[in-house]
């Protein structure tokens, strides 16, 4: 019946490559292929069946067929049976180019720095001068307030210094502006305040998932929605629980000074590319604002570039920086790195300033401009025979309960004063729970919407606790 | 879209006939001078000639210096997120078809964070006005530069001059799909409230940009289109179709290719309504898909209806 001649083979399918598509059954004219019943074990698809009695050899189907490996010529079979493979395309065309080359570190060099006079600064000038001093050269952002003369400054030095400022059309332009600059391995930078960094939580995310730097700060202002521009606390839970989506973490700075703004925004940057994921820094609007004394460190960071930089150069070729994974075991895997990492930044970055701790009864836990005011009641408490002492966090996440638990021994009192209703204490109370400990009795202050817990309010609990336990 | 369970709250026995006096409501913060005050004025006189009942009125915006605009006027209304206004105005629209829905925001709320609601509210001709108060400036975040500063502008975010090319407000709302786009500016109360007036009276996405000056960190950006100072306002005649020959000289607004050849005159340009048709509403669309639906479930309860839903997912 067939008159199929050897000019004009018959077609062939490799079940294994074939989608389903049923493109081929409407090509055949004498309709040789029929939809399949059984699903193939290895796809998970129904490839067609071929019954090739009166097959003619047409190849119609052959050029309806979309895959580039399903309906061929039986000539061009290689082989039959099972034991059919794919040509190695190595051996059709050479060995990749790209795997002959690959990039070494290039290790960061520091210049000392002139001594020079300390400067009188705001918050958000410290923070970007501190930037500037870790050769951050890249800085995007959409304006917002409190935090925008930061950007403003960078916008005026940075063309001097072969950088550039970007005004994104929003946040979430921003956000992936730096996760661009990011991957490509250079140090990038925003500042943004409380709205501004909601929006930046899904790029966060992201950046996060393909292990990119960034430094984010985040001057927070009163919310939640709008809010005002009044100083706040609580995007505390935001920055140590809620990066967008998936398993997130970032190490979280809180600076309490502007002197403190730049050296932990200069650190940040290289705690960002030493573990390959963003860092946050978080300040308060009032700490953005305020003016204070900052000595200039005596070196400057001329930043190298990573070997996983996606640097457009032969040596960087094969890098490839995302954040998918469609493989479970392969997104499983991801997971468990990214958790080892979080458990070495947890063991190796706790920070804290202690403040009259060794022999304190009465134990302030507070962070930001809080603790200066926390600090003004500690040493008040003192002045009244009282003995206070401060315990103010550095590092958010992780919380440096390794600084804690030795000095709770002679805690009779904790006392957390925020700007937030409790998210300072939920990371301290969480942590404490996964050291096992059962605390000291805790109480607060709080205040929120704009306002700061004042050196009053915290001295006159110190003292009413004072009372109540003698 | 409105649900059989919504109850309306009731309406007050007796309507005042709207004035200045009872729709205003908070006295305007805005800096002496701001164009913003001349805005919110014709918005006044635009519902005063109206007259739509009171309670129907919704005065909605973002945020910026122009957003305020609902705080000071005595109707329903909200300031929402910065960019996105529009969303939410929408969903106003299409929830309560029988409002008048205003929105009002800047040109960084429009056409920066806010691009791509204005883009989709715009395809969609979802029925309200919006007026972009357009100062070519952050006002509100003092002195950016906006998606509207032209090349040279020295913001604090360009401190040496902005370099990327500002966008075409008519181009940009005459590409959107909006069925009504015109332009005017604050320093022209009467074409001002013309064309405030004709955008509300119009059904569907009328949209009209407003140049309204930044006297505290854009002063003077306008004065190109203000005769006081030496420029010249030159507004758009529109056709008549009166079968004279000067009529074909005329500007024909449901002419497309003419509106976007206005739209890229020299600045300051010409003023007034660019493009105006006539294309059925989402509102409108909506209200079909639903009265089709309806008809063909012959008035059974909802309960019925999701009953039988129901036993055919089994
Ligand atoms: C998510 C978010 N980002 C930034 C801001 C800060 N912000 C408030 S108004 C504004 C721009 C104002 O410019 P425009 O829209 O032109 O209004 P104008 O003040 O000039 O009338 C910005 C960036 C914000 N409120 N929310
Ligand atoms: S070669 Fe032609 S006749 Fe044979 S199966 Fe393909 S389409 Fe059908
Ligand atoms: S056209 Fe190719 S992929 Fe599609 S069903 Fe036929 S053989 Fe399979
Ligand atoms: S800053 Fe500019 S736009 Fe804002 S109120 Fe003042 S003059 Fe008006
Ligand atoms: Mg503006």
């Amino acid at each position: 019946m067939s008159n199929a001649t050897s000019a004009r083979p018959k077609p062939f399918l490799q079940p294994e490559y074939c989608k389903g598509c049923l493109r081929c059954i409407e090509a055949c004219p004498r309709d040789c292929i029929t939809p399949g019943d059984e699903i193939n074990p290895l796809t998970g698809l129904r490839p067609v069946a071929l019954h090739l009695d009166n097959c003619n050899g047409c190849s119609l189907c052959i050029q309806a067929c979309p895959e580039p490996y399903g309906l061929r010529r039986q000539a061009a079979r290689p082989c039959v049976g099972d034991d059919f493979e794919l040509e190695d395309p190595a051996k059709l065309f050479g060995e990749r180019q790209v795997a002959n080359h690959s990039a070494g570190d290039v290790p960061d060099t520091f210049v000392p720095l002139p001594a020079c006079d300390p400067m009188i600064l705001k918050g958000t000038y410290a923070a970007a001068i501190g930037a500037l001093l870790a050769g951050c050269r890249h800085v995007f952002g959409y304006p917002i307030t409190p935090s925008t003369e930061g950007a403003e400054l960078m916008a005026k030095i940075l063309p001097k210094l072969n950088g550039s400022f970007v005004q994104a059309v929003s946040e979430v332009a921003a956000v992936n502006m730096m996760y661009g600059a990011g991957g490509a391995g250079v140090p990038c930078l925003t500042f943004t305040s409380s709205p501004g960094f909601s929006l930046m939580l899904e790029g966060i995310s992201y950046m996060i998932g393909a292990e990119v730097p960034g430094v984010f700060i985040n001057i927070m202002r009163g919310g939640p929605g709008l809010g005002n521009i009044g100083p706040e606390q609580a995007d505390i839970k935001l920055a140590c629980r809620g990066l967008g989506h998936g398993n997130t973490h970032a190490l979280v700075l809180a600076p309490s000074t502007p002197q403190e703004m730049l050296e932990l925004t200069r650190e940040a940057f290289e705690l960002s590319f030493l573990y390959r994921n963003p860092v946050v820094i978080l300040g308060d609007g009032y700490l953005g604002q305020m003016t204070g004394i900052v000595k200039l460190p005596a070196t400057l960071r001329r930043p190298g570039l990573p070997a996983w930089a996606v640097w457009g150069d032969r040596a960087h070729r094969h890098n490839l920086i995302c954040s998918i994974a469609l493989e479970e075991t392969d997104l499983e895997q991801r997971n468990r790195h990214l958790n080892i990492k979080y458990a070495e930044i947890s063991a190796h970055e706790q920070r804290s300033d202690l403040y009259r701790c060794e022999d304190a009864e009465m134990l302030v836990v507070a962070c930001n401009t809080p603790a200066r005011m926390a600090k003004g009641a500690v040493e008040a408490a003192r002045a009244h025979g009282v003995k206070a002492g401060l315990f103010r966090p550095i590092t958010l996440w992780p919380f440096p309960i390794d600084a804690l638990l030795p000095v709770l021994p002679t805690v009779r009192q904790l006392i957390v004063v925020e700007a937030s209703p409790g998210q300072l204490e939920d990371e301290m109370r969480l942590a404490l729970s996964h050291a096992g400990i059962a605390p000291p009795p805790i109480d607060h202050v709080r205040r929120f919407g704009g306002l700061l817990p004042q050196q009053s309010e915290i001295l006159a609990k110190i003292l009413n606790y004072q009372e109540v336990l003698s | 879209m409105s649900t059989e369970t919504s109850t309306a709250p009731a309406s007050p026995a007796v309507n005042l006939p709207l004035s200045k006096k009872t729709l205003t409501s908070d006295h305007p913060t805005w800096c002496p001078g701001c164009g913003d005050f001349a805005i919110l004025n014709v918005y006044y006189r635009v519902l005063e000639k109206l007259q739509y009942p009171q309670e129907s009125i919704v005065t909605f915006a973002g945020i910026g210096c122009s957003s305020r605009m609902p705080y000071f006027v005595n109707s329903h209304g909200g300031h929402y997120i910065h960019g996105r206004s529009l969303p939410f105005a929408a969903a106003i629209s299409l929830g309560r078809p029988d409002v008048h829905v205003f929105n009002f925001g800047g040109d960084g709320d429009g056409f920066s964070i806010g691009g791509n609601h204005l883009t989709h509210a715009a395809r969609k001709n979802t029925n309200m006005t919006y007026v972009i108060m357009d100062n070519s400036v952050y006002g509100l975040t003092k002195k950016q530069t906006s998606p509207t500063s032209p090349i040279g502008f020295k913001s604090k975010t360009d401190p040496t001059g902005a370099m990327d090319r500002p966008i075409n407000p008519m181009r940009t709302l005459l590409n959107s799909g909006a069925t009504f786009v015109a332009r005017s500016h604050a320093a022209q109360i009467g074409h001002m409230t013309e064309m405030m007036e004709r955008a509300a009276r119009h059904n569907g996405f009328s949209v009209v940009e407003i140049l309204s000056e930044c006297v505290e960190f854009y002063d003077g950006a306008f004065d190109a289109a203000v005769p006081r100072k030496g420029g010249a306002f030159q507004t758009i005649e529109l056709r008549k179709n009166d079968g004279t020959s000067e009529d074909t000289l005329r500007h024909d607004p449901t002419d497309e290719v003419a509106a976007f050849k206005l739209a890229g005159l020299e600045w300051p340009g010409k003023f007034g309504v660019f493009f105006e048709v006539k294309r059925p509403t989402k509102n409108e669309l909506e209200a079909g898909l639903v009265a089709r639906a309806r008809e063909k479930t012959k008035n059974a309860s909802d309960l019925d209806l999701l009953k039988g839903a129901f036993a055919r997912m089994r």
